[in-house]
């Protein structure tokens, strides 16, 4: 017991000695929510569009004094010519073009039903989706409220519509943050957790200390145990941290019970750490156990769902997910934060997720005994 | 100089698994980014509660049933236990049809019919609710004479038709590629001298500081160039990324950013002591930045101000730029010599006062 906890306190010491350590545990995380809290959204603004108002008419200026009343899109200017649109576009002047053709009121009343032509820059795929999406929505206004002007309003007693009303469950404001912030929580705390242990356990190898170590009357658990006990910690610490802040910035709800987030962090924390000790004993150097860290890490992360719904993947990533520790828990950080959901709901989650933890741990030690002997 | 290039690159052979994690990541990552991205959600699942078992209700939950979005299936639970179907995620959306249902739609102008959405995920909630109405609206044209627009839209997406998600993808996983050897490497790279000591082995030996450094990075040069050009032609021959520009271009305007690169990592290395704090100064300086602020995934257009303005120091935002339009627009360097222009700036400023306080670290 003893030993382990001098190897506890010799962790702790060389953790905090180095003030860029300390600076890299706690101040790192908090940027990287901050950043990813508030750049991880799909809203567009300001859309730099030019209009091409071939009609001129009472119609086709309406259409205009919607997209100039609205922070979604700069208004520039008009460009009539097709040469002209071309090169705005491709010179990165505009990004979205809207055509109204010749003769558009005209054609809009005798209801020849004129077409309006919307061009966006594709490069962008996110901007020119949603942007599409809202030029859209604009000229539907402007239809609707053409239908529904007092002149020219259809006989409303034949008809019989459906009209859905919907609820948002969950999030009813749609704000992107609560559904985020949880999610980079666990790419935080799993990124402290493996990526720091592994590269610390490896840092004696290179420096030459853990034969010292080896020499010494510590057990090999003891000496792991000594390790990891610090990095538990830490990562908890940090996730408290993480969890106040989040609360703090991005007012973030926690629907669920904190001891439940927190037991089944423990769990998870199995799996990382186990990945930690398993990182270091097939590499050599720092660098080496950095990058192996960095790759696994960039594959659990893609194929977590944080930013890519798994509903959305091909069947057969979406198989490959069940392989990834990160989706389990990335799901039950979710459901409890925002669903507020018991461990019941969760326990699909939970089991694969803690089998996981046990055979990664175990081959880890195991890997490492060999290794140390 | 070459004695060192020739070690830095020994050592970087000596390490075969680093060697193919550095080819196989881009290759990896470009395959899922290439097949995984796709925002559409199809086959959402989506529970029926049918109170009013008419002819109309029942052509309504055709209407959904038909469409490709959603996969539909009837719930017997009731309304009061629909939130099992949320906890349990058996469904996105519930579609509730009252009792009076088809008395009320023969009879009324507007007849509600209520969806839950779980909307846990905002993006996702919000393109369920608009499959919702464009199911609603079939619906409506279909049984209930709603006179159709009076206008028509049609919309072009220039250099990107069909959308494709390897378009925005290539050009981003280039920037963050280039910006992880050449910035993640070498400064970690340079610090392990530091830490092992074998800095000031080199120091006593008559090598320059400039000779030191260009030894040490020429072979993350050589690296660099291969994965892009790896990235490169797996965008251009498996997911069919146009090539539209001048390669030279291209070319030149990459070792542009590779130095950028290059001194980022440099200066990282003159601030880290240890190969762990390089690593993390490394990724919160270069990766996370160019991830998140240079418009690879995210719109920057909507961000907080503060961060708008951060990415205007961020190197891939403007080496994105570049490489869309050498890529997908075809744009000639005149189209380019804006983004060219701050990119060369801020490479100079960043190699000076790198290399500054590279020899200053080495006299003290």
């Amino acid at each position: 017991m003893q030993r382990i906890y001098y190897i506890i306190r010799k962790e702790f010491k060389q953790i905090f000695r180095t003030r860029e350590m300390i600076a890299i545990i706690f101040v790192a995380p908090l940027i990287q929510m901050l950043v990813l809290g508030f750049a991880i959204t799909n809203e567009v603004k300001h859309v730099k569009l030019i209009i091409a108002d071939r009609d001129n008419s009472f119609a086709s200026r309406e259409i205009v004094r919607g997209f100039q009343n609205t922070d979604r899109f700069d208004f520039l200017g008009y460009m009539n010519s097709n040469s002209g649109i071309k090169d705005a576009i491709q010179g990165w002047e505009a990004q979205m073009a809207i055509v109204i053709p010749t003769e558009f009121g005209h054609d809009l009343q005798r209801n020849l039903r004129p077409e309006i032509q919307l061009i966006v820059d594709g490069v962008d795929g996110n901007t020119a989706g949603v942007a599409l999406g809202y030029a859209q929505g604009i000229v539907r206004q402007f239809s609707q409220n053409y239908l529904n002007h007092p002149l020219r309003r259809i006989n409303f007693k034949r008809i019989h519509l459906v009209q859905q009303e919907e609820r948002m469950w969950y999030n009813v404001n749609l704000d992107t943050a609560q559904h985020m912030v949880p999610g980079i929580v666990v790419v935080l705390i799993t990124l402290i957790s493996m990526m720091l242990s592994a590269m610390n356990i490896v840092r004696e190898k290179e420096l030459g200390t853990l034969e010292q170590l080896m020499v010494t009357p510590i057990k090999k658990h003891q000496l792991l145990l000594g390790k990891l006990i610090p990095f538990l910690v830490l990562t908890f610490i940090e996730l408290a941290i993480v969890m106040k802040l989040a609360q703090i910035i991005f007012s973030i709800n926690m629907e669920g019970s904190l001891f439940l987030l927190f037991s089944l962090a423990f769990l998870f924390l199995f799996t990382t750490l186990g990945l930690g000790i398993f990182v270091s004993t097939i590499t050599q150097s720092q660098q080496q156990a950095m990058f192996v860290s960095w790759f696994l890490m960039v594959f659990m992360i893609l194929m977590s769902g944080l930013f890519i719904p798994i509903e959305n993947m091909p069947m057969s990533l979406k198989l490959l997910t069940y392989l990834n520790p990160m989706r389990y828990f990335m799901y039950i950080m979710r459901d409890i934060f925002q669903k507020g959901s018991s461990i019941q709901y969760l326990l699909k989650d939970v089991i694969p997720m803690t089998l996981y933890g046990l055979i990664i741990f175990t081959f880890g030690v195991l890997k490492f005994q060999k290794r140390v002997s | 100089m070459l004695a060192i290039a020739r070690k830095e690159f020994l050592h970087i052979i000596h390490d075969p698994r680093s060697l193919m994690i550095i080819f196989a990541m881009p290759i990896i990552q470009l395959v899922i980014f290439g097949y995984a991205l796709d925002m559409e959600i199809k086959n959402v699942d989506l529970a029926v509660i049918n109170y009013d078992n008419s002819i109309q209700s029942q052509h309504l939950v055709e209407q959904f049933e038909g469409s490709e979005f959603f996969n539909v299936f009837v719930y017997n639970g009731g309304i009061d236990d629909m939130e099992q179907l949320f906890l349990e995620r058996k469904a996105k959306a519930v579609l509730i049809i009252n009792q009076d249902f088809a008395q009320s739609f023969q009879r009324n102008i507007s007849t509600p019919v209520q969806i839950i959405i779980d909307a846990a995920d905002p993006n996702a909630g919000t393109l369920i609710k608009n499959y919702c109405s464009q199911v609603i609206n079939a619906f409506n044209q279909k049984y209930a004479s709603q006179p159709a627009l009076p206008s028509e839209v049609e919309s072009t997406i220039w250099f990107n038709p069909d959308m494709k998600s390897a378009f925005f993808f290539v050009p981003g996983l280039l920037a963050l590629l280039l910006i992880m050897i050449c910035a993640l490497l070498t400064s970690i790279t340079i610090t392990r001298e530091k830490e092992m000591g074998t800095m000031e082995q080199i120091l006593v030996s008559p090598v320059k500081a400039n000779e030191i450094i260009i030894g040490k990075v020429l072979p993350y040069i050589g690296i660099s160039i291969l994965v892009g050009a790896l990235i490169l032609v797996i965008g251009i021959i498996l997911f069919g990324v146009p090539f539209n520009g001048s390669y030279t271009l291209l070319f030149l305007l990459s070792t542009l950013y590779i130095i950028t690169a290059l001194s980022l990592g440099l200066m990282i290395s003159t601030i880290a002591s240890t190969q762990q704090v390089a690593m993390m100064i490394a990724l919160i300086a270069t990766l996370l930045p160019t991830m998140f602020l240079s418009g690879f995934i995210f719109p920057l257009s909507a961000m907080p101000k503060i961060l708008q303005i951060i990415s205007y120091i961020i190197p891939a935002r403007y080496y994105l730029m570049i490489v869309r339009g050498v890529l997908i627009k075809g744009n000639t360097f005149f189209q380019l010599i804006q983004p060219t222009l701050i990119l060369a700036l801020m490479t100079f400023l960043l190699l000076i006062i790198a290399l500054r306080r590279f020899k200053g670290n080495l006299e003290t």
